[in-house]
C-alpha cells in the first residue's frame, strides 16, 4: 500500500489542501466584508452568496472526510503512531465525517450551533499542537534521547505544514463554512 | 450527498426555480472544485516523484570523494558485537568510556554488504544517528555540505552507524533518509534491538565517538555539532588528545 501511495507523495497534496483551506476561509471572509459594505445594495453577486450557502455544508462534510481518511492513512499504512495531541483532535474531527454528511443531506444549516463549540475546543489543541511542532519546546538539550524523542514532525512540507497544521486548517475551514451555510428553503422558517 | 429540494419542504414554485437554477450553478463549483483537487493531486504525484528519485543514488559517486550509501531496502540489520561494549556516560564526571577499545561490531549495510565498525589501525570518528531524531536531520545534510565542500579525510575514518530504527517513526528506513541526503559515509544499519548503539554506550543522538589509531576511546559526545566543532573531532582522532 505504501508502494501505491508514497508518503512524500501524499503529505505534499494533504498540505497543498490544507493551505486550499486557508483560501476557502480567507475568501469567505472577504465576501462577507465586501457583503457587509454593501449593505441594502444586493449586487449582482446575490446569487454567489446562494450558491456558497448551498455549498457549504457539503463541502464542509467533504473537508472532514478527506481530514478523516488522511489521518488514517498516516495510522495505518505509514504506522504513525498518533501521540495524545493527535487523538484528540481526531476525536473531534472524526464524528464530523458522519455528522456533516447527514446534516448535508438534511441541508440543516443549525448544526453549526452544535458543531462550531466542539470545533473551537479541536481549534485551541490544533493551535497549540502545531505551534509546539513549529516551536519545540527546547529543554536546552541539542540530541535526542530515546527515553525523551523530540517533538516529532512526522510531516513538514514547504517549511511550515505540519500534522497538526492540517488538522486546523481543515477545522478553520470547516468552521467557517458552517457559519454561511444556508438553511434549506422553508426550513428557515421552521427553525429556532 | 442530493443537492434535490425536499419534497417535503413544498417550495413555492418561484422558489423551486430559484433552487433549480442555484443547483446548476453549484454543479460548476463542484467540478472546479474537483478539476483542481485533481490538479494537486498531479502535482504531488510530480513533487513526489522527483524528490524519491534522490533514494537511487545510492552507490553514486559523491562531492566529497567517497561513495553515496548504497541501495537496497533493508530496515534492520543483522549485527553481532565482539569485545568489550562501551559504558554509557554518566552525567557528571569523566567519560567511563575514554581509554577503552572500541568494540567490533560486524554487520550489514543497506543492501546487505558486510560492514564492520571497530579497531582497525586508523584514527576514526563513529556516527552514531537515529532516521527520526530531527537533530540528525539537521546533523546529516550539515556535514555531507562539509565532505563535499572538504573532501572525504584522508587521515581519519569515518563510519556511521544507523541504529534506534523503528518503522513507526518518521523518515524510517534510515536508507532511504540517508540516501536522500546523498550521504557519502559507510554506514552500518543495527538491528532492531540496536545492538550495536547499546555496544558504543550510545545516549542520545547524534553520537559521536573518536578513537585514536590503537583502537582507544579519545572523547565522546552527544548533540548536534557546528562544522567547527566536527573539525575539533578529527583533529582530536588525529592527535589522540579530547578537544578542549
Amino acid at each position: 500500500m505504501r508502494d501505491l501511495l508514497p508518503v512524500e507523495t501524499m503529505s505534499v497534496f494533504f498540505a497543498v489542501l490544507a493551505l486550499l483551506c486557508w483560501v476557502i476561509v480567507v475568501a469567505l471572509v472577504a465576501g462577507a466584508l465586501v457583503r457587509r459594505s454593501r449593505r441594502g445594495r444586493p449586487g449582482r453577486l446575490e446569487p454567489l452568496r446562494d450558491d456558497i450557502g448551498r455549498m457549504a455544508l457539503p463541502l464542509a462534510w467533504v473537508i472532514a472526510v478527506v481530514t478523516t481518511l488522511g489521518s488514517l492513512y498516516y495510522s495505518k499504512v505509514m504506522e504513525y503512531v498518533p501521540c495524545e495531541l493527535c487523538w484528540y483532535q481526531r476525536i473531534v474531527i472524526y464524528p464530523f465525517a458522519v455528522i456533516l454528511g447527514i446534516a448535508a443531506w438534511r441541508r440543516d444549516a443549525g448544526i453549526r450551533v452544535y458543531a462550531v463549540p466542539v470545533l473551537a475546543i479541536g481549534m485551541v489543541i490544533s493551535a497549540y499542537h502545531t505551534w509546539i511542532q513549529a516551536y519545540p519546546p527546547s529543554d536546552g538539550t541539542s540530541f535526542c534521547t530515546a527515553d525523551a524523542p523530540c517533538t516529532t514532525r512526522y510531516v513538514w512540507e514547504f517549511g511550515f505544514v505540519s500534522l497538526p497544521f492540517m488538522a486546523l486548517s481543515a477545522m478553520v475551514a470547516m468552521t467557517a463554512l458552517l457559519l454561511v451555510a444556508r438553511p434549506a428553503a422553508g426550513r428557515a422558517a421552521i427553525q429556532e | 450527498m442530493s443537492n434535490k429540494p425536499s419534497r417535503k419542504t413544498s417550495p413555492s414554485a418561484k422558489v423551486r426555480a430559484a433552487s433549480a437554477s442555484g443547483r446548476s450553478s453549484t454543479v460548476w463549483w463542484w467540478v472546479g472544485l474537483g478539476v483542481l483537487v485533481v490538479v494537486i493531486a498531479v502535482v504531488a504525484v510530480a513533487v513526489g516523484r522527483s524528490s524519491d528519485s534522490g533514494s537511487d543514488a545510492g552507490g553514486s559517486a559523491s562531492p566529497s570523494g567517497g561513495t553515496v550509501v548504497p541501495n537496497g531496502d533493508l530496515k534492520y540489520g543483522t549485527v553481532t558485537v565482539s569485545g568489550t561494549p562501551l559504558p554509557k556516560a554518566g552525567g557528571a564526571g569523566a567519560d567511563p568510556a575514554v581509554g577503552d577499545t572500541l568494540p567490533t561490531i560486524t554487520g550489514e549495510t543497506f543492501d546487505g554488504s558486510p560492514i564492520t565498525i571497530g579497531p582497525d589501525g586508523k584514527p576514526q570518528v563513529v556516527m552514531v544517528v537515529a532516521h527520526w531524531c530531527p537533530h540528525c536531520g539537521r546533523e546529516v545534510p550539515k556535514l555531507q555540505k562539509w565532505l563535499d565542500e572538504n573532501g572525504m579525510p584522508t587521515d581519519v575514518e569515518l563510519v556511521t552507524l544507523a541504529t534506534a530504527n523503528d518503522n513507526t517513526a518518521p523518515k524510517f528506513p534510515a536508507g532511504d533518509w540517508l540516501r536522500k541526503e546523498k550521504w557519502s559515509v559507510p554506514t552500518l544499519l543495527d538491528d532492531e534491538q540496536s545492538t550495536g548503539g547499546q555496544a558504543l554506550g550510545v545516549s542520545g543522538y547524534p553520537y559521536f565517538i573518536v578513537v585514536d589509531a590503537e583502537g582507544k576511546v579519545v572523547f565522546r559526545t552527544s548533540g548536534e555539532l557546528t562544522t567547527e566543532q566536527f573539525e575539533l573531532l578529527l583533529e582530536a582522532a588525529r592527535t589522540g588528545v579530547a578537544p578542549t
